[in-house]
């Protein structure tokens, strides 16, 4: 029934982010194609796409960031750690639980929007897009899996009920606002999921080879994050 | 079960330079009621959250149910024979009670439905409303419900009656004791020690995180004694100075006693000194609490 807990706790957050995400996505696209293809190149459907990953990409990452808010630092303030911590569990299964829970929601919030743009692509006439549509999930998985172990590891260590999500949406922000900076470009998560190294300005299409040794870089940095994450509770006095 | 329920051995916990428990050593019997009294900050809250794993203690050992609070395996299987409400009785404001009920019935296997039915109708919980939503007294009685509806071999209470109207609070005193009578050992922390006095066999009083009693209310009830003195001279001076007197007032030829031994002793002494009147009665466990806890403050200074 833990998995219960976790789903009921987030389960306004999610809501509320897939149906954002999905009829936004499905708003740009329809928005952008609806008068335009009739004339409309291929170029023009993936950069659409393209823009699209880019926007979803935002909004995802910052749905992330809220939905891994909570845990047993905000139930401390909440004050129902104790009832939570009296429960024959180890806190480890309760974080393991969380993190379980949040692996699928985050799938969901990554599959339905994106799903929703690709077929609002192709219904206005664009040629199919499956590799493409891949690629763009690889770059949002490797590189989300970094934001989604960040928020992990800040809501298990930052107290105070709106510190954490302050902390990580502020996290998000450098991200951001540092994608242009040279000497961080290549270790941010937030230009990996865009995917901008990988864009063919011409085509508007990804090239390239799947980067596979990024991807497994950053699902390492992730598991020393969590990791650390995971101790810092185990440690902490409720 | 055999040996006591619960038993620490010089339980320590400092926060920074603050020592909220002091070598604290207590000893709870099993199938006995115990009640743990102690003022606002000393200790009983820690001490109570020490022994459920959720504060590691800064020193010392304990078990529960013979299990040792620091290993986390033995920690979870005591946790799955004790049940526990929290002095908050903070439940999550998102479930409705049946929600949460159905939450908290699927961790232990000890759990009775009948008892279950029978609490939500005498407690008059309404299934459908939400946590959130609930009055504290409310609150309360479905904390309470979800400790009972169990057949724990140890029940740990953080002040259940706060928050409790006199019904309830008679309603929860009558459940303790039949659960008790059922084999359950029960430990609970109160500042009303009312209650304490009427269903505790045991009473263990802490003061700045160190046990200051640990006595059975019978032999409190039979040992402890108020005493008064008059004397036909003024009675400053006097030496009364038994083992178990914990407090002496003189005013002019009066003289109040408050000890919980050596009553005899201290009556011969008297009239020793040609007391002109002497009278005794029992002592109430408030009384005793409060000369112990006056005493130990006084120590201090």
């Amino acid at each position: 029934m833990l998995w219960y807990k976790a789903w009921l706790e987030t389960r306004a957050r999610f809501l509320i982010s897939l149906c954002g995400m999905t009829s936004l996505g499905t708003w740009y696209a329809y928005n952008e194609l609806h008068d335009a293809s009739k004339f409309a190149r291929a170029e023009w459907y993936f950069r659409v796409l393209h823009t699209g990953h880019t926007l979803l990409a935002t909004m995802w990452v910052a749905a992330v960031l809220i939905l891994m808010m909570g845990g047993l630092l905000r139930e401390r303030d909440l004050g129902t750690a104790p009832f939570t911590l009296a429960l024959p569990v180890s806190r480890g299964r309760l974080m393991r639980t969380r993190i379980l829970v949040g692996i699928l929601e985050s799938s969901a919030l990554a599959i339905v929007p994106w799903t929703a743009l690709f077929v609002t692509v192709n219904r206005f006439g664009s040629p199919p897009v499956i590799p493409q549509a891949l690629f763009h999930l690889l770059l949002l998985a490797g590189g989300g899996v970094v934001f989604f172990a960040t928020a992990f590891l800040v809501s298990s260590s930052v107290e105070g009920e709106y510190t954490a999500p302050a902390v990580s949406i502020g996290l998000l922000f450098v991200c951001v606002f540092a994608s242009d900076d040279r000497a961080f470009r290549d270790y941010n998560p937030f230009n990996f999921i865009l995917g901008t190294e990988y864009l063919d300005r011409a085509s508007q299409l990804l090239i390239g080879p799947a980067p596979w040794a990024h991807v497994f870089a950053n699902i390492l940095v992730s598991a020393l994050l969590t990791a650390l994450a995971i101790q810092s509770i185990q440690k902490k006095d409720f | 079960m055999t040996g006591p329920a619960i038993q620490t051995k010089d339980l320590c916990k400092s926060y920074g330079r603050v020592d909220a428990v002091r070598e604290m050593n207590l000893s709870v019997g099993a199938h006995r009621i115990t009640g743990f009294l102690g003022r606002n900050g000393a200790g009983k809250s820690t001490t109570i959250k020490m022994l459920l794993g959720m504060i590691r203690p800064t020193s010392g050992e304990g078990r529960v149910l013979n299990c040792r609070i620091g290993n986390p395996s033995e920690s979870i299987h005591l946790r799955r024979h004790t049940a526990f409400v929290a002095e908050d009785k903070r439940l999550y404001p998102y479930m409705s009670v049946a929600e949460i009920i159905r939450f908290t019935s699927s961790f232990y296997p000890d759990w009775r439905t009948g008892a279950q039915e029978s609490l939500l109708r005498k407690f008059e919980l309404p299934p459908a409303r939400r946590v959130g939503s609930l009055s504290k007294g409310m609150r309360t009685k479905l904390a309470l419900l979800l400790a009972l509806a169990r057949q724990p071999d140890l029940l740990i209470l953080d002040e259940p009656s706060e928050g409790l109207d006199p019904t309830g609070v008679e309603q929860l005193l009558e459940i303790l004791v039949a659960h008790c009578s059922e084999g359950t050992s029960i430990f609970f922390s109160s500042h009303q020690i009312e209650e304490v006095e009427r269903i505790a066999d045991q009473v263990c009083i802490v003061e700045h995180g160190r046990v200051l009693l640990d006595a059975s209310m019978d032999d409190i009830r039979q040992y402890s004694r108020q005493i008064e003195l008059g004397f036909p001279f003024d009675a400053a001076g006097l030496n009364f100075d038994f083992a178990g007197v914990r407090r002496v007032r003189t005013a002019g030829r009066q003289m109040t006693l408050l000890t919980s031994g050596n009553a005899d002793e201290i009556i011969d002494r008297a009239r020793g000194y040609g007391a002109s009147s002497i009278e005794t009665s029992p002592l109430r466990l408030r009384q005793l609490f409060l000369s112990m806890v006056q005493e130990n403050s006084d120590a201090l200074v």
